[in-house]
């Protein structure tokens, strides 16, 4: 920590407030100015020019009665529940390539993970639209190929779907029901290029003779993972959750690109990042966009504290 | 691969787990597979037989000239807008970060926290007045605004990661370099830049990739075709009606070079960079 300055240094050394200067003015033009406009006109009726209306919290009162703003809530929480299941097979694999006694192959698994990541994110996103194609898509091939889908459409007659049938393919993208599930299938197995990395940072303190010692024991595979690896990388895990919560809270492109606007067929996967989005830029209600906006940050905020709160780990 | 007797072992006592392994790595290669196959088919081609290579004698390469054609532009945009920001967010923080680490003057510590308090502010919330900032600054439709946006949007992590390294550099140098007179700017390009080159390409890389994958601001900021970045011209792109998978998946992958080259020149710093992405909670 550097040390405070003597008033004489102070007169010297004052020159090197320029160095702030720019960062400064950067941060105070595209983010706090921005987001002191955000909160000051959530309060107004504003359709992007220079008129006005004062309108006090009608906005807010009107999103409290948003049911396409209500709903979107519902579908993101629903998809926190789904980020949950999706960070497993991160762990899993962070912890077999760990476990593995050779460190050139734990470097060539680790390079070989990164790779993907040249693709861009949008580039995946389309493949992925593309996979789910109805009638062209890798999916459905898949599982007309490996007999899945008649075991799919034998569970629907069970239960009763009526969202899989034998003589039409699914439509994974453009039927109202099918819309979460989609979502949730979405970047299978979901390797989080980051979460591995940071799930092998966090296990790094565990030697190979505490793997050797495990076995002498006679340890097994997955009390090995319960005893010596999730204690060491559960600040990891509340860590890439926190990552994945934000992300997934306050994300739409994802939404966006995959089904449209409104958030595909009946609406299912609209998230409140895209209805922001939607009734700024397609609407022209801006003032209502900051609202939500406003909204949105508060949930945001009251998610991380919830995660720092109950999620606690002691170190 | 050396086939030492200690690797043959390891390899044979760890099979399951490679097995388990390879099968998560190739599943997440698939995509790129996929990508480079389709490339080569025409729309015909592709539906009889959508999952192997064809035979190279009938590789269609018009796909990859029209993906070269198309892309190229984009990702020369794309290019000025990540390097251009990368360069001026990078020495930016740098600046900032050497005025926090080396001395407290009044108010850094106000400063400081202000810098802090954006950590929490999820920066979707700020798109619509952004909008409105970059259109009062007749910066709509220029690629200055992504670059911009891209600048002030990496300040805070960037400084918070190189205030910790610059406090962590050797006192006596800056004392030594004060004793021979040099200003402060000196200091930062004779000390601190020359000695935080790891810890730069990192935080290069960092940045660089999330300006690169940015396609939302994009979306909303640029109109004119000619000055389409990759994630605009990309769905431009998927808008079409009739799809020629083939010319497609070529400029995916053609859309893909450039990160690919990135990728083989700073293979370690690829990795480290991404891993210590892991600091931005």
């Amino acid at each position: 920590m550097a040390a405070p300055l003597s008033r004489q240094k102070l007169l010297r050394e004052w020159k090197l407030y320029f160095f702030i200067v720019p960062s400064l003015a950067m941060v105070l033009a595209f983010v706090y100015y921005p987001a002191a406009s955000a909160i000051y006109h959530s309060f107004f009726e504003w359709a992007g020019g220079d008129t006005r209306h004062w309108i006090g919290l009608d906005n807010f009162t009107r999103a409290f009665h948003d049911k396409v703003l209500m709903g979107s809530f519902l579908t993101v929480s629903i998809l926190v529940i789904f980020n949950l299941f999706q960070m497993i097979p991160s762990i899993l694999l962070a912890v077999l390539i760990h476990r593995l006694r050779s460190d050139r192959w734990q470097f060539i698994y680790r390079v070989l993970l990164v790779i993907p990541m040249i693709v861009p994110g949008l580039v995946t996103l389309f493949i992925w639209k593309f996979f789910f194609d109805p009638s062209l898509g890798v999916l459905n091939s898949l599982l007309d190929a490996t007999g899945m889908k008649d075991v799919l459409v034998s569970l629907d007659h069970v239960f009763g779907w009526g969202v899989f049938f034998a003589n039409a393919p699914i439509a994974w993208l453009s039927q109202p029901a099918l819309i979460l599930p989609s979502l949730f299938i979405w970047g299978f197995p979901w390797i989080g290029v980051v979460g591995v990395l940071i799930f092998l940072a966090g296990l790094q303190s565990i030697g190979q003779d505490i793997y050797e010692a495990a076995e002498l024991d006679g340890v097994g595979p997955f009390k090995k993972f319960l005893y010596i690896e999730f204690p060491l990388i559960l600040t990891q895990m509340r860590l890439n959750l926190v990552l994945l919560i934000i992300g997934t809270v306050g994300g739409y492109g994802l939404q966006l690109e995959l089904l449209d606007i409104y958030g595909g067929p009946g609406g299912r996967g609209m998230v409140p990042g895209l209805w922001m989005y939607n009734r700024a830029f397609f609407n022209g209600e801006f003032g209502y966009a900051c609202a939500i906006g406003m909204i949105l940050f508060a949930f945001i905020l009251l998610l991380t504290f919830v995660n720092n709160r109950y999620v606690r780990v002691d170190k | 691969m050396s086939a030492s007797p200690a690797s043959v072992s390891s390899l044979r006592r760890d099979w399951s787990k490679h097995v388990v392994i390879l099968f998560f790595i190739l599943i997440s290669l698939f995509p790129l597979y996929m990508m480079l196959e389709v490339s080569f088919k025409d729309n015909a081609t592709f539906v009889r037989n959508p999952w192997l290579p064809t035979n190279p004698m009938s590789w269609h390469w018009e796909n990859w000239s029209f993906a070269f054609h198309l892309i190229v532009p984009y990702i020369a945009n794309t290019v000025f807008v990540a390097v251009t920001g990368t360069a001026c967010s990078l020495f930016l923080a740098i600046l900032g970060a050497y005025f926090f680490a080396r001395h407290r003057l009044p108010f850094s510590g106000i400063l400081w926290a202000g810098f802090l308090a954006l950590m929490l502010m999820p920066s979707v919330v700020n798109i619509t007045p952004l909008f409105m900032v970059l259109k009062s600054l007749k910066l709509l439709n220029t690629l200055w605004a992504l670059v911009l946006v891209g600048v002030a949007a990496g300040q805070v992590f960037n400084i918070f990661v190189l205030r910790n390294f610059i406090e962590d550099l050797p006192r006596d140098l800056f004392e030594a370099a004060e004793m021979d007179g040099a200003s402060h700017l000196q200091q930062v390009f004779t000390i601190v830049i020359p000695m935080s080159g790891p810890i730069i390409g990192t935080l290069a890389i960092l940045s660089f990739l999330g300006m690169w994958n940015d396609f939302l601001l994009p979306l909303i900021v640029l109109r004119d075709q000619d000055l389409f970045t990759l994630g605009v011209g990309l769905i431009y792109l998927d808008g079409e009606y009739v799809k020629q998978w083939g010319q497609i998946m070529a400029a995916y992958f053609v859309a893909s070079i450039p990160l690919l080259v990135l990728f083989f020149f700073t293979m370690r710093l690829f990795v480290r960079g991404l891993s210590a992405g892991a600091l931005k909670g």
